[in-house]
């Protein structure tokens, strides 16, 4: 540490001890502030108490505090998981609801709507990188294959959160987020084979300089076909890899993070068929004072895909920019966007193409989310967004919440909210003549959504969250004759509600000993609104059980040993096809040393194989899979 | 029990700081993450609390107990670090159940619940439990929070007192809330 700041802290530390004068020489001080741990080091405890310091997120506050119905999985949680991939490790929150079609393909929804071409109404999130497609509105999850030791947390949020995240987050948002490039210095090298799946990755990490980290990941996967279910057999076996890097680094009120990921797989059903894709993220997040913080991100995003003889391609770019302040009380977000993205769908199949082939469409947006102290015990959140889409006009999402906390322990919360599913372009422009008819007049699909919940923990160890939801949804998508007949055309026709509760209970038994039971029971009542039909015969609501059940149970077999079961119970999803099921999950790990753990993992142990999806194009069966694996520390 | 704030004196203070930041044109200070600075903190409590019993001249451990978020930054403050004249030594286990040898401990859990419970172990023991807000939920004898961009800290003294612990004037007169003993 130089000598003017060791004198510049020497004195802000004097000046805590004297009079209230050289506080003005402290703060000043703040300007020669220490900056690696070393320095920090030297410090007495009361000049660590004046140094000014940034947080790993603005607006992060505790999950306690959070008053939305909102689980977090931790990149513990994942660890002690049996998933392989993202889309598995989402059946560990109990709040969304996942079904696997194939070896690759899967559909994964909160509060309903489940189906491959239906669960349009989520919007999901990578490193603030938004992965839901403006082609279908879905999230094509093959093609996203984070390397699963570097993910820090996946908040999932059910419920709208249009107001901050925009369109599409209309039953809610998954929010990945992968470390931070100083939390994953050293290697880690993992590899799993099982008769099902063999996946083997590499990280490493190394500091660069006093201030910066980076670490660079490549991993691969390759898995069996599954066995053919309403489906004729698909030849579904899926391989690929994935590569990428994240550094962080920034001195000062300044910090900066460059991401990017590149991505090949294949899919066995044709010579040909696959994805490929890559991406590059840039953020500047800056410290204005102690009370505000300014945050620009930039970043764009390419992908193809291919599956007989129908291919399609995504570019996106995105700029947005964020602002948040606190002062008086008041926690303000201000923010704004622009994103365009060039798109073309080719089909060599049949006759069912986008007219136009190829669209550019541009999305503007500005938001803003005040949450303020009511009194002591009761805060108000007030937000609202304004979209403006080349593709699909202006949209407006408001949302009021308030949250009542009469102790650090229990926050009870009720909110309404607008979301919006806007057109995607196989809505309005998916064409078959004389069969299907564009539908340039396919309207936004609606919801108004009232909530309440509770969080908190009634006991010292245990904690509860429930959530109760009732949605209103409008101009839900049918299929309509055009005069009695032919050609067929997308329309809104119909509207209805869904309701239900969502809760999560955890408990820690003993020490070594945690346990969790969570779930969602819920109902809905559609109709067609007057004089609409639908040939689809409801199709968009998608095919949802009554009730889901996820019980787990982690235990700490002393220092060495973890054992982790699951078991998820799933009601039929009301209609013939796929009945209800009971399935199973574990994971036995020892670890031998710091450096070293091998792990028997295991999913679907309870039935050899069992149907998750109606889909009657798609569907295969899931598998029983059991798997040995090891990472590798260095 | 009475909740004490801090004295009169420091909260002028930070009031008087918090206008001048406000009012100066604010630099771009060189700010570690507020990470960083409680790993600082968590190496030097050791100085400022006193166990009972033996003073002994062995090394001082300071434990992380279940989740780790500081990383290497730890290990970088705890180098060559003393406490009243012991070396001090970091050690970091899973669980609270090897933890009764710890002097220090900073106590997170994947969750608020199991936070609770890993206090719940080395309650009555002569351990000082450190948390963090961050984390939410259950609170140490000492826990960490944000306070006008600073890393500050609650005491809850009379905590420490009941597993045997004095905690030094200088710690408690940084705190921003005391929970007093007796």
């Amino acid at each position: 540490m130089s000598h003017t700041r060791r004198a510049a802290l020497l004195l802000s530390a004097a000046a805590i001890f004297s009079t209230p004068a050289p506080a003005f020489a402290a703060a000043e001080g703040d300007a020669t502030q220490p900056q690696s741990a070393e320095d920090l080091a030297d410090l007495s405890i009361e000049e660590l108490a004046q140094i000014e310091v940034r947080s790993a997120s603005k607006q992060a506050e505790p999950l306690s505090a959070a008053p939305t119905a909102i689980t977090v999985l931790t990149s513990e949680d994942i660890a002690r998981s049996a998933a392989t991939s993202l889309p598995e490790a989402l059946r560990l929150a109990p709040n969304l609801q996942v079904q696997r079609l194939d070896g690759r393909l899967y559909a994964v929804t909160a509060r309903g709507f489940n189906g491959y071409e239906t669960s349009n109404k989520l919007l999901v999130l990578m490193d603030g990188r938004s992965i839901y497609t403006p082609l279908q509105s879905g999230v094509f999850w093959e093609l996203h294959q984070p390397f699963l030791e570097d993910i820090q947390q996946i908040e999932v949020i059910s419920g709208p959160g249009g107001t901050l995240f925009g369109p599409n987050a209309v039953n809610g948002v998954v929010n990945i987020t992968s470390k931070d490039a100083h939390q994953t210095i050293g290697g880690l090298a993992r590899a799993t084979v099982g008769q099902n799946e063999r996946t083997a990755g590499l990280r490493y990490g190394a500091a660069i300089g006093d201030t910066g980290a980076v670490r660079v990941y490549a991993h691969g996967f390759d898995r069996e076909d599954l066995p053919d279910g309403l489906g004729v057999d698909q030849n579904d076996r899926f391989k690929g890899w994935q590569a990428g890097f994240r550094s962080d680094w920034g001195s000062g009120a300044n910090r900066f993070t460059f991401q990017g990921d590149i991505f090949d797989n294949k899919i066995a059903t044709s010579s040909g068929d696959g994805n490929r894709g890559h991406n590059l993220l840039a953020r500047w997040n800056r410290q204005l004072n102690n009370r505000s913080a300014l945050q620009v991100q930039a970043y764009y995003d390419d992908f193809r895909r291919r599956f007989t003889l129908v291919s399609d391609s995504l570019e996106t770019f995105d700029l947005e920019t964020q602002f948040n302040t606190s002062q008086g009380g008041h926690e303000l977000v201000l923010g704004a966007g622009v994103r365009t993205t060039r798109d073309a769908f080719i089909n060599n199949l049949n006759g069912f193409v986008l007219d136009p082939e190829r669209r550019r469409l541009w999305v503007f947006n500005v938001f803003g989310q005040d949450r303020f102290a009511l009194s002591d015990d009761l805060d108000l959140i007030a937000g609202l967004k304004l979209e403006r889409s080349s593709f699909s006009g202006v949209q407006v999402l408001p949302n009021l919440r308030v949250a009542w906390h009469p102790n650090e322990q229990n926050l009870l919360w009720g909110s309404v909210s607008r979301a919006v599913r806007t057109p995607s372009r196989i809505d309005r422009q998916l064409v078959f003549l004389p069969i299907l008819a564009p539908a340039t007049n396919f309207e936004t699909e609606k919801l108004i959504a009232f909530e309440a919940g509770y969080r908190g923990q009634p006991g010292s160890s245990t904690t509860l969250s429930v959530s109760l939801f009732y949605n209103l949804y409008n101009d839900i998508r049918t299929t309509e004759l055009t005069n009695g007949g032919l050609p067929i055309q997308l329309r809104n026709g119909l509207k209805g509600s869904t309701y239900g509760i969502e809760a999560n209970l955890t408990q820690q038994l003993t020490g070594w000993w945690r346990a969790s039971i969570g779930g969602i029971a819920m109902g809905k009542d559609f109709e067609l609104k007057n004089g609409a039909v639908d040939i689809a015969n409801r199709a968009a609501l998608g095919a949802d059980p009554d009730y889901q059940l996820i019980a787990r149970s982690h235990m700490d077999l002393g220092s060495r040993v973890q054992l982790d079961l699951g078991m998820r119970a799933m009601d039929d999803l009301n209609t013939t096809g796929v009945g209800g099921y009971v399935e199973a999950d574990a994971r036995l790990n020892w670890r031998a040393s710091e450096a070293f753990e091998i792990y028997v993992a295991g999913s679907n142990l309870l039935h050899a194989r069992h149907a998750e999806s109606i889909d009657p194009a798609r569907a295969q069966l899931s598998e029983r899979s059991v798997y040995i694996g090891s990472r590798v520390r260095f | 029990m009475r909740v004490r704030r801090a004295p009169f004196r420091l909260r002028a203070l930070r009031l008087l700081a918090g206008t001048a930041l406000l009012g100066a044109a604010f630099s771009a200070a060189a700010q570690p993450s507020d990470v960083a600075v409680k790993a600082a903190f968590l190496s030097k409590f050791g100085s400022y609390v006193s166990w009972p019993g033996a003073s002994g001249s062995g090394p001082i451990n300071l434990c992380l107990v279940g989740s780790d978020p500081f990383g290497r930054l730890l290990d970088d403050a705890v180098r060559g670090q003393h406490a009243s004249g012991r070396p001090l030594r970091l050690l970091r286990m899973n669980n609270a159940d090897g933890a009764g040898g710890c002097h220090v401990a900073f106590v997170q859990g994947s969750n608020p619940a199991a936070t609770g419970a890993m206090l719940g172990k080395l309650r009555g023991k002569a351990v000082l439990t450190v948390t963090d807000a961050r984390a939410g939920g259950p609170q140490g004898m000492i826990h960490f929070v944000l306070h006008q961009g600073r890393v500050r800290f609650h005491v809850d003294d009379a905590g420490a007192a009941r597993s045997g612990l004095s905690i030094s004037s200088r710690l408690l007169g940084l705190a921003l809330s005391v929970r007093q003993r007796g």
